[in-house]
């Protein structure tokens, strides 16, 4: 199981994220001889729960984040913020939830964009659009290094190759940068081995987008 | 003068310059016999070839004739301006036309034959023959892709020849140690400059070590040494068979359901969970050692003869690899560990050629050294991670320098001292552009 990073773009003070910033970073995928190996496509959606009976709210969490992962097209995962839970559901889950309509979703982001190989590392650009409108809320970036699977082991190198990356984007004078936000997993429990590092940066960069 | 000379070169000469580059071309090749029976239309690759290349020989020496020719008429016609014999010329002039024409006629011919052939469009290569040859191609911009089935054969040949002098070092190799055994002390000394100061010194305390180090018998005393020294490794042992079970089994990078759950134990209790008596057979036989380092990575060491402490093959692996390509002679699908598998080829030879006998203890010890290969910075840049030229692939320090590997004494001991007190030095860690030979 790969390791990866999850970077988001975070613009200047004063300047917006559009389409030219992200294809100046596509560009610069490229230029470090990233091949491009296809498209990829997550989701985020933030769901309330619809509660008939309102006389008892505190069973139920208030508000859940499903998630659903390239990698792992038959599975689900759901984060409960407060309790700091991840859990890991098959796909059919969201065709259950519809026709229970149990939650609802209120908000939904989709992540997508192309992927790009790098030797050992893999790199995957992407935009961030919501469900309501088709304008371009972010841009995200997710390093991935294939060979080893273990945080700390990958941690030093995931690190100095974003700090290449940096360069490389920096080269180009874009306004804003990439940021990347350590994910405290020692706060989650470990339900789930593969989702936690995407849930938790997908998870901050929405609450992001949605306060824009 | 009322002569008009046609002077249809320039422009013929234009319409074929790739037949010109033809010029430099050395002599046809002498084809094999065509083992085929066929007639004209469908003759034998080889012959085919060698009539093309036939074939554009005499298209080249036609063209040297028309150049010729040109430079005859405008003499002639120079000559012509200047004197006044004008019969002379006249008759002169007429010959070489007539003769120009001949060439022209012969290379048109020749132009033909050799279109009809495929050599000058790419018909023929289209249409695939068994044979996997060629014909020779004129590539538009004049170069020839003539050899093509020739460096085919040769390449073949070259690999084989190749694979062949291995088999024979090696068969070499093992009757030298068998009937020769006095010869085997010999330390490397050759690939080392003799000026330098610093391997000076080491070479002294090598031959004396190597005596202390000890008789390794079997496998069981190297990784009894290996495990005292290296304090996190896991070694296992395995006959080939049994290996070749253990790799289809482990799970594959991105399945999370793992079959077998990796054992923890060291050596002793893997045959322990064998059936009893076949305990103590399985390490005498054991032909593959396989070294881990958990989240770092998997080595495997193959052994022959099984049961005896030659390792002949070494590759590195992924820790989450899993599948039958994972043994001492397959390649790992990551750019990391094949980079590291090639330069443990080359560390493998070096400590075979150091001592028959202590080349697994060395070897493995090496391995060991790449536990840190995810932390340890380049010695020389100070980096983690640098581009690789030739793959462009990003990698960490992946050479780890093995002509100064050696144990050393931790305290200066007594001679009789045991060798408990010998660890060997760390080797240092390079990216591939910044390692070279002599470290």
């Amino acid at each position: 199981m790969p390791t990866k990073w999850v970077l988001h773009w975070h613009p200047n003070p004063g300047s917006t994220v559009n389409s030219q910033i992200l294809n100046e970073v596509s560009q610069c995928a490229e230029a470090i001889n990233g091949v491009k190996d296809g498209r990829w496509k997550a989701t985020l959606t933030l769901l309330k729960p619809n509660l008939r009976d309102q006389s008892q709210p505190g069973e139920y969490p208030r508000e859940l984040l499903g998630i659903s992962l390239p990698e792992q097209p038959n599975k689900y995962y759901f984060i409960l913020r407060g309790p700091r839970i991840v859990t890991e559901a098959d796909s059919s889950i969201q065709v259950i939830m519809e026709k229970l309509q149990s939650y609802k979703s209120r908000i939904a982001l989709y992540f997508e964009g192309y992927q790009y190989q790098l030797g050992d590392f893999q790199l995957r650009v992407g935009k961030v659009v919501s469900s309501h409108s088709e304008n371009l809320r972010g841009i995200v970036l997710e390093v991935e290094y294939l060979p080893i699977s273990s945080m700390e082991k990958a941690s030093q190198v995931l690190g100095e190759f974003v700090d290449i990356w940096q360069e490389a984007v920096l080269k180009r004078s874009l306004p804003g940068s990439f940021m990347h936000n350590e994910p405290n997993l020692s706060e989650y429990g470990l339900a789930v081995q593969y989702a936690y590092v995407m849930a938790q940066l997908f998870a901050s960069q929405s609450t992001q987008a949605v306060r824009n | 003068m009322d002569v008009k000379p046609n002077f249809p070169m320039q422009f013929q000469q234009q319409q074929l310059p790739q037949l010109q580059q033809q010029q430099q071309q050395p002599e046809p090749q002498a084809a094999s016999t065509p083992s085929t029976s066929a007639g004209q239309p469908a003759e034998a690759p080889p012959k085919q070839v060698a009539l093309a290349m036939d074939r554009l020989a005499q298209a080249a020496r036609l063209i040297a004739d028309v150049r010729i020719g040109g430079d005859r008429l405008l003499e002639a016609l120079f000559f012509a301006a200047q004197s006044h014999q004008s019969n002379k010329t006249l008759q002169f002039l007429l010959k070489e036309d007539a003769s120009m024409r001949q060439h022209l006629q012969d290379l048109r011919t020749v132009g033909r034959q050799l279109e009809e052939t495929g050599v000058l469009n790419d018909s023929m290569k289209s249409r695939g023959n068994s044979w996997g040859l060629h014909i020779p191609l004129v590539c538009p911009d004049g170069a020839v892709v003539a050899y093509a089935w020739k460096r085919q054969l040769a390449g073949q040949a070259g690999a084989s020849a190749v694979d062949r002098t291995r088999l024979a070092l090696k068969a070499f190799a093992d009757q030298k140690r068998r009937f020769f055994p006095h010869l085997e002390d010999e330390s490397e000394d050759q690939s080392t400059e003799p000026g330098s100061k610093k391997l000076c010194r080491r070479q002294a305390p090598l031959t004396s070590q190597l005596d202390e180090l000890g008789d390794f018998k079997s496998v069981a005393d190297v990784l009894a040494r290996l495990e005292k020294e290296v304090p996190n490794v896991k070694v296992l042992t395995y006959q080939r068979r049994d290996w070749l079970k253990r790799a289809s089994s482990l799970p594959s990078s991105g399945n999370e359901n793992s079959i077998e759950s990796p054992k923890e134990q060291s050596f002793h209790s893997l045959n322990k969970m064998r059936a009893g008596p076949q305990a103590a057979v399985a390490s005498e036989r054991a032909s593959v050692i396989e070294i881990s380092f958990p989240c770092t990575f998997r080595a495997v060491v193959s052994l022959h003869p099984a049961g005896s402490i030659d390792p002949d093959a070494v590759a590195f692996f992924s820790p989450d690899e899993g599948g039958s390509y994972m043994h001492a002679r397959g390649s790992s699908i990551y750019h990391v560990f094949r980079q590291i598998t090639e330069h443990a080829g080359i560390g493998l030879q070096h400590f075979l050629g150091v001592g028959s006998e202590i080349a697994l203890y060395f070897l493995l010890n090496w391995i060991c050294s790449y536990q840190t290969l995810f932390t340890k910075v380049c010695s020389k840049c100070g980096k983690l991670l640098a581009a690789d030229r030739k793959s462009s692939a990003i990698l960490p320090p992946v050479r780890r320098s093995f002509r100064q590997f050696y144990p050393v004494r931790e305290s200066s001991a007594e001679a009789n001292s045991s060798t408990k007190d010998q660890v060997f030095e760390i080797p240092g860690a390079y990216h591939i552009g910044c390692y070279t030979d002599e470290l």
